[in-house]
């Protein structure tokens, strides 16, 4: 009827049917009034009103669908009704999880498809029209979600609630659950077009209501909507906070009621904790866009904020701040995401926004922020050295000299920013005091103390001492106390690892003594709770010295800082005793357990590292016990610098500046050997034996005046120079087939030349600078006397001796000491050892040795320095019996060149006549001649060449007869010397005679003379 | 009455609110038996109401007393069933007013809830004598109240269960006066201001289909009021006659706007055109103007009482002026479309107001007719109507339309098939009633001849 009268309205037929046929179109199920009334009845009752019976959970729950679908007005009891239904469902699964499967299927399997009905109805109405079922279900889902969650927690099946994953999986595989948790997906996927925040707020207000055991719920759905839910979230805690007054927040951070003053925050939190895992990037995001959208200007906002957002409101911008690190302190991910790109957002104009910001509120809110700051920074793990050196800049006061990396900010954003840095070196000074009590204290504290422990903000540092060690060194007003103060807590809570490379670094970046007293000052703290760190740190630098990781100018700062810390032992030794003393002495002692390390460097290619490192060998105390191989190191590289640092001086003596520093490099090279040698004999001998080479090696006998030449006595040639004169030793070695050593013997002449060619062209040398060869065999000479007259060998023959000392006269020389310079004089002049006992032969026999003997007075040609050497020998004596093949070598030759000598006097050949009158000279005061021969040198310069002979032939003639034999001295206490007591030779006349005859000849010339030769 | 107070306290929220009930049942008997009139409920037994049934905070400190969804629906099945039982009308109607006449207090709102609550249910399953109490109602209370409780019921049997119009739609025949009642607060509900603010399809269906089945229907109302001139004031209307030729008017433009937005939204959901449902509701609309000249002249009232009124009218005119200019505005592609849906609405104004003259619906004179019209741009149909039926009047209110001031607003001078020849006054027995344009755009003005009488019936 309906449907005709419509096609009787409608002018040209049909458009009408289609819509009409749906108004006929009813559910198929469709019940009279008066049935449904039997069914609400029923519903109500939960008896059948029909057959008067009890309804089962099933038919009552069929009942309520059927009601669902056909009385609008039933609905809330039915949703009310269905939390039953679901709740029994809930429990037979638990149920059966519990008896494990052994139990009835019955119950759970009979609910479940009633479940399966009631959230297909859902899932359709909720399609069909979601504006009005969507809010009305997702509240009943989640608030049944919420109630079962918790209520069903502590059942036996259920995992605990910490395990998110599990109750995932638990809640998950229950049908009842995982319907309601479905339903509301797909509420919120509609709601979320136009009202988030309602969802997102009845989400937040069950999580608060059930937590912990809602938070499957969450992070569920937080990964299900991760871009909307985060930006909800916040926004709601922010205003939940807001509201609930910012008078609480600081008790979060004492740890007591977490949370529970502002309930939301709390959630807040948890969830954000969840969604951190997957997606910690957008959670920083949305963060960090909070803060800025905070801070930027009220007034026009951006257009895509929707009325409804925080941005709108002033105050809710106002609790943004103090919200984010109250977020941030609850929850150490939040914080980690967000610190270390923070700072990066404060630059100049922000904070200035941000002072603005703060400026509203009041004072004690202000303290508790500070105090939360404080707190987070001291706890974020990662970014502190960032977050370190911002705070830094920016407390630093602006300066009219020193403009700082940044441009200077406002005053007042300094001034909190220099509070906000004291509080957390106090609050920082705390925690590592506290820490160190904490252990031993309280025993029952110690699980807790236990995570308190770690400080993260000093655990991140630890890594960047080294920069902070140069911060505090570039001594800039207040921020090196500020520095230095965190580097002294960083070093007690990093322990002596920690303090170690501080304080490492600080003696190796300190350029001048300002600068030093920086390491000494961390050191006075320290000192008392971590012993050893001075040793540790040497031990530290010198491992940084094998590493080769410092330049040469970071390797001469580091030495010659230790060289001054050991030298302010001297000098409070002179003053009053300081606190620096006992530093001092340490880093002496340490660094003398590591000077064979240290002394590798005396070589090192760069002079001011060498100079450096001398300057700190020479300062060092000597260990007191040592290996004999690191002393010989020490001893030869000493004498290898000693040597290096004289020719640096002859270089660098016109430069100035340069030749001071050679100069005292040379002075405190002459300190070191002279002290390793009195250091023990072992050294002593080594000492002057590689000092006597070395003054003889080819590389260091022009310094010395000598010719470079090598042992053979002849100056090389340099190729170019030589003319070729198709001579080959090769050649003529090869012809005769043999690898004999031809010395001494004929064929050997190549010392002059070739057979036939003539004499050897000598090459002429550039004259050395005659001053500084002086200086040089001067500096040589001193460094020889003061080892040989060092106590180290004399405490051991004859400890007596020290207190009779004139202390105007010189040291004498030590015997032992002059034999080992004497021993070595032989072994580098003599070139081989025939002949070489100490008694003399007859003259005539020194033929047999004239290439020897050749060899030997070219020595003494090419080096001058021996004749000075010689005399130090003969000072101590009896070393000088030692050296007798070696000036009879010398003796002989001159005794040749004499005799064939055609000049007019002794004067006409110089060096023979200077190298006579040294022989004998040497000789008489090694007390190898008696006074009356030791002296006929002194007329050598009056006489002819065959007088001269003559006088030469009586010393022979009286070595001869009297050998050289050191047992022939005897000690005298009184003089502290070995003396000769001639008289028991034989007869000195009869050597005089020919004296006596050359006087009597020249007495016009050498009367005045005649008294020295009285018997 | 008010006695009873202590022994309701310590009893759970529902067999308080029973007792209650069971106690307002006697209490109204011996009122009406009493004889007293007229029949008043006193102050103290509302509070209680208000208290025990309703669970408006009495104070601040008492906790907040609630009944849960179950017991709510176990409260209104009792009432559903107190109101069946009752035999006697005026017992009911005291008792409705006591439970849900609006005090003005904070209890009005869940006073309200309790009210969609059970009216919906009723209408579910069914109880009349709860449906004449709720038109009763919808009569004396305010019209912001009527049309809350006409969205409860269209939320809850339009909207939110599928299925169940159905249900909604038999109380045509169950209680035709709450029925009457519920077009007219509807109508007025919905304005068609905007998307919020449009009728359902499924309640426009169904409002079509009882007009067509009976046209009468929303005079029901208006018949069985006797005008005592004691209506309380902005209460609904008489009948929604009002509301329905809005309805009418305003449906092209509107709809039209509704579709290209969900077209702009890319949601092209198939939605069923709902241009013939409205024509269909024009029609039945302008066949209740027919019939009111014998009804008014059976109650002496024709000429005296407008079912029409001037204000609704003149707002729905400037209303309909601003839409075209905006419809003007935003539409340059589909202009013809655009143009024909104009006409269409001023067609469908003409067509009302005319009918309504002259059935006496509404008492005005053309010259009203004329200001109130006066923004509209050209349409023939509504010249003519304002023009009126007498030739003999002076055509200086009638220029041609080539001179008329509102040419320049009508974009439809430029419409191809009408004649841009302006219509002869000289020739008054054309009186041209167009009909659809759009549905014959090739025969768009076809006199009719002055003796004829209007096609209001299509010939079959």
């Amino acid at each position: 009827m309906l449907k005709d009268q419509a096609m009787s309205v409608v002018f040209d037929g049909n458009p009408l049917k289609a819509m009409q046929s749906s108004h006929t179109h009813t559910p198929q199920n469709a019940l009279s009034t008066q049935e449904l009334y039997q069914e609400i009845k029923s519903f109500i009752s939960g008896v059948d009103t029909v057959q008067g019976r009890k309804l089962s959970v099933r038919e009552h729950a069929r009942c309520a669908v059927r009601l669902l679908r056909s009385v609008p007005a039933c609905r809330g009891a039915v949703l009310e009704h269905l939390r039953g239904v679901y709740d029994e469902h809930v429990s037979a699964f638990l149920h059966s999880l519990e008896t494990e499967g052994e139990a009835s299927t019955g119950v759970g399997s009979n609910l479940e498809d009633i479940i399966q009905e009631v959230h297909g109805v859902l899932s359709e109405f909720i399609r069909l029209n979601p504006r009005a079922w969507a809010p009305l279900v997702s509240a009943w889902a989640v608030d049944l979600l919420g109630q079962l969650s918790s209520k069903h927690a502590g059942r036996r099946a259920a995992p605990h609630s910490s395990s998110l994953n599990e109750l995932l999986q638990l809640w998950m595989s229950c049908a009842a659950t995982r319907s309601l948790m479905e339903a509301y997906s797909q509420c919120l996927a509609a709601m979320l077009a136009w009202c988030p925040d309602a969802c997102v707020d009845a989400l937040l207000d069950t999580s608060v209501q059930h937590s912990p055991h809602f938070d499957w719920v969450v992070a569920h759905i937080g990964s299900a909507f991760p871009g909307t839910i985060i930006s909800r979230v916040l926004a709601c805690g922010l205003k939940d906070f807001c509201s609930h007054g910012t008078k609480d927040q600081g008790l979060g951070v004492m740890g007591g009621d977490k949370g529970s003053r502002v309930p939301k925050i709390g959630s807040v939190v948890g969830i954000l904790g969840h969604l951190a895992a997957h997606h910690s990037d957008s959670i920083r995001r949305e963060l960090l866009r909070m803060f800025q959208e905070s801070l930027s200007p009220s007034g026009p906002l951006s257009p895509s904020s929707s009325s409804s957002s925080w941005e709108s409101s002033p105050q809710l911008r106002r609790a943004a701040v103090p919200f984010l690190l109250q977020l941030a302190a609850l929850s150490p991910n939040l914080l980690g995401a967000v610190s270390a790109e923070l700072v990066e957002l404060l630059r100049p104009p922000v904070l200035l926004q941000l002072q603005a910001l703060l400026q509203g509120l009041p004072r004690e809110e202000l303290d508790n922020m500070l105090g939360l700051a404080v707190h987070l920074i001291s706890q974020s793990p990662a970014g502190g050295a960032r977050v370190l050196r911002f705070l830094a800049d920016t407390a630093t006061p602006a300066s009219v000299i020193i403009s700082g990396p940044t441009p200077s900010p406002h005053e007042g954003v300094r001034e909190a920013c220099d509070r906000l840095l004291q509080m957390l070196l106090l609050h920082l000074h705390k925690l590592v005091y506290n820490r160190l009590d904490g252990g031993e204290g309280n025993p029952h504290h110690s699980a807790l103390s236990q995570s308190q422990r770690v400080i993260p903000f000093l655990e991140e540092l630890q890594a960047h001492v080294g920069e902070l060690c140069a911060e505090t060194l570039r001594l800039e007003r207040k921020r090196h106390l500020w520095l230095h103060q965190l580097l002294c807590l960083l070093s007690v809570y990093g322990g002596p690892s920690v303090a170690t490379e501080a304080l490492c670094q600080l003696l190796t970046q300190a350029r001048n003594p300002e600068e030093l007293a920086l390491a000494w000052q961390l050191h006075t703290p320290l000192s008392a709770c971590l012993p050893g760190l001075i040793p540790a740190a040497v031990a530290r630098c010198v491992a940084q010295i094998h590493t080769h990781t410092l330049g040469p100018r970071q390797l001469r700062q580091l030495l010659l800082n230790l060289a001054a810390a050991i030298q302010s032992q001297d000098e409070e030794r002179r003053g009053a005793a300081g606190t620096q003393s006992s530093m001092a002495v340490q880093v002496g002692s340490a660094v003398s357990g590591h000077l064979h390390d240290f002394c590798l460097l005396l070589l090192h290619g760069d002079p001011a590292v060498s100079h450096a490192a001398v300057r700190l060998l020479s300062s060092s105390p000597l260990p007191r016990t040592c290996s004999p191989a690191h002393l010989l190191l020490l001893s030869r590289t000493a004498v290898t610098h000693f040597f290096l640092a004289l020719r640096r001086r002859g270089e660098g003596g016109k430069v100035g500046r340069d030749g001071g520093q050679a100069g005292e490099a040379v002075n405190c090279s002459v300190l070191l050997l002279s002290r390793l040698g009195a250091y023990s004999p072992l050294t002593l001998k080594s000492v002057l034996q590689q000092l006597v080479e070395g003054a003889l090696h080819k590389g260091n006998a022009d310094l010395f005046g000598g010719q470079i030449a090598d042992m053979a006595g002849d100056p090389p040639l340099s190729p170019s120079m030589s003319p070729d004169l198709g001579a080959s030793l090769l050649d003529i070695n090869c012809r005769f087939g043999t690898t004999v050593n031809f010395s001494g013997s004929v064929w050997s002449v190549f010392h002059a030349g070739v057979i036939g060619k003539g004499l050897k062209v000598r090459a002429a040398r550039p004259l050395a600078d005659p001053a500084g060869v002086i200086q040089n065999v001067q500096t040589l000479l001193a460094v020889t006397v003061q080892c040989c007259s060092s106590s180290g060998l004399n405490g051991t023959m004859n400890g007596s001796r020290h207190p009779q000392t004139d202390p105007d006269e010189p040291l004498p020389i030590n015997a032992e000491a002059a034999k080992v310079i004497a021993v070595t004089l032989v072994e580098n002049i003599c070139p081989d050892v025939a002949n070489g006992e100490l008694s003399w032969p007859p003259e005539e026999h020194a033929r047999t040795t004239v290439e020897r003997d050749i060899h030997i007075r070219r020595c003494f040609e090419a080096h001058p320095i021996l004749f000075p050497l010689l005399h130090v020998v003969a000072a101590g004596r009896p070393a000088l019996c030692y050296c007798s093949a070696v000036l009879r070598g010398l003796l002989a030759t001159l005794l040749v060149h004499w005799e064939a000598s055609r000049e007019g006097l002794a004067t006409d050949s110089p060096w023979h006549l200077q190298a006579s009158c040294l022989l004998v000279s040497c000789m008489g005061e090694g007390q190898l001649l008696p006074p009356v021969l030791g002296n006929v040198h002194e007329v050598f310069p009056y006489l002819t060449p065959f007088e001269v002979r003559l006088l030469l032939l009586a010393v022979w003639e009286y070595v001869r007869g009297n050998g050289p034999m050191p047992q022939k001295f005897v000690f005298s206490s009184e003089k502290g010397l070995f003396c000769r007591d001639f008289s028991r030779d034989g007869d000195v006349a009869r050597y005089v005679a020919p004296i006596h005859s050359v006087l009597h000849k020249n007495i016009d010339r050498l009367g005045h003379l005649c008294w020295r030769f009285q018997l | 009455m008010g006695d009873i107070r202590q022994s309701l306290l310590p009893r759970d929220v529902l067999s308080a609110a029973k007792e209650l009930l069971y106690h307002l049942d006697i209490y109204i008997c011996n009122l009406v038996q009493s004889g007293r009139q007229p029949p008043q409920v006193d102050t103290k037994t509302l509070e209680l109401v208000e208290e025990f049934i309703l669970h408006a905070p009495k104070d601040r400190n008492a906790p907040p007393r609630r009944m849960n969804a179950l017991q709510e629906l176990q409260l209104l099945e009792i009432m559903c069933s107190c109101f069946q039982e009752q035999s006697r009308d005026t017992v009911r109607q005291l008792m409705f007013s006591a439970l849900f006449s609006l005090q003005g207090n904070q209890a009005d709102e869940s006073r309200m809830a309790l009210l969609g609550k059970l009216v919906s249910m009723a209408i579910a399953v069914g109880r009349v004598p709860i449906l004449e109490c709720a038109a009763t109602w919808l009569q004396r209370t305010h019209r912001v109240y009527c049309v809350r409780l006409a969205r409860v019921l269209v939320d809850d049997y339009c909207s939110l269960v599928p299925g169940s119009v159905s249900t909604l739609y038999n109380i045509q025949s169950s209680s035709p006066r709450f029925c009457c009642q519920f077009i007219t607060a509807v109508a007025t509900l919905y304005d068609l201001t905007s998307e919020e603010l449009t009728p359902p399809l499924e309640l426009l269906q169904m409002i079509v289909s009882w007009l067509q089945d009976d046209p009468r229907l929303v005079l029901i109302t208006f018949l069985n009021t006797p005008l005592s001139g004691s209506q309380p004031i902005s209460s609904l209307d008489l009948t929604p006659l009002g509301g329905l030729v809005r309805w009418c008017v305003k449906a092209p433009l509107a709809y039209r706007r509704d579709k290209k937005q969900s077209l702009t939204n890319g949601s092209s959901e198939c939605e069923p055109d709902v241009g013939p449902l409205f024509s269909a509701l024009h029609l039945s609309v302008l066949q209740v103007f027919m019939l009111l000249p014998n009804i008014l002249n059976e109650k002496g009232l024709f000429g005296r009482l407008a079912l029409l009124q001037m204000e609704p009218l003149a707002a729905l005119t400037s209303d309909l002026s601003r839409l075209l200019d905006q419809a003007d505005k935003h539409t340059h592609s589909s202009s013809t479309d655009t143009h024909a849906l104009s006409q269409l609405a001023l067609d469908r104004l003409a067509q009302a107001l005319q009918v309504a003259m002259a059935n006496g619906a509404l008492l005005c004179s053309r010259e009203d007719l004329r200001a109130i019209c006066s923004r509209l741009p050209h349409n023939n149909l509504l010249q003519l109507v304002m023009s009126g039926p007498v030739m003999y009047f002076n055509n200086i209110h009638t220029p041609p339309l080539a001179f008329s001031p509102h040419a320049s607003h009508s974009p439809i001078t430029t419409h191809p098939t009408h004649p841009t020849h302006p219509t002869h006054p000289t020739h008054p027995t054309h009186t041209p009633l167009a009909s659809h344009p759009s549905s014959h755009p090739q025969y768009p003005a076809q006199p009719f001849l002055s003796g004829m009488p209007f096609p209001f019936r299509p010939s079959h």
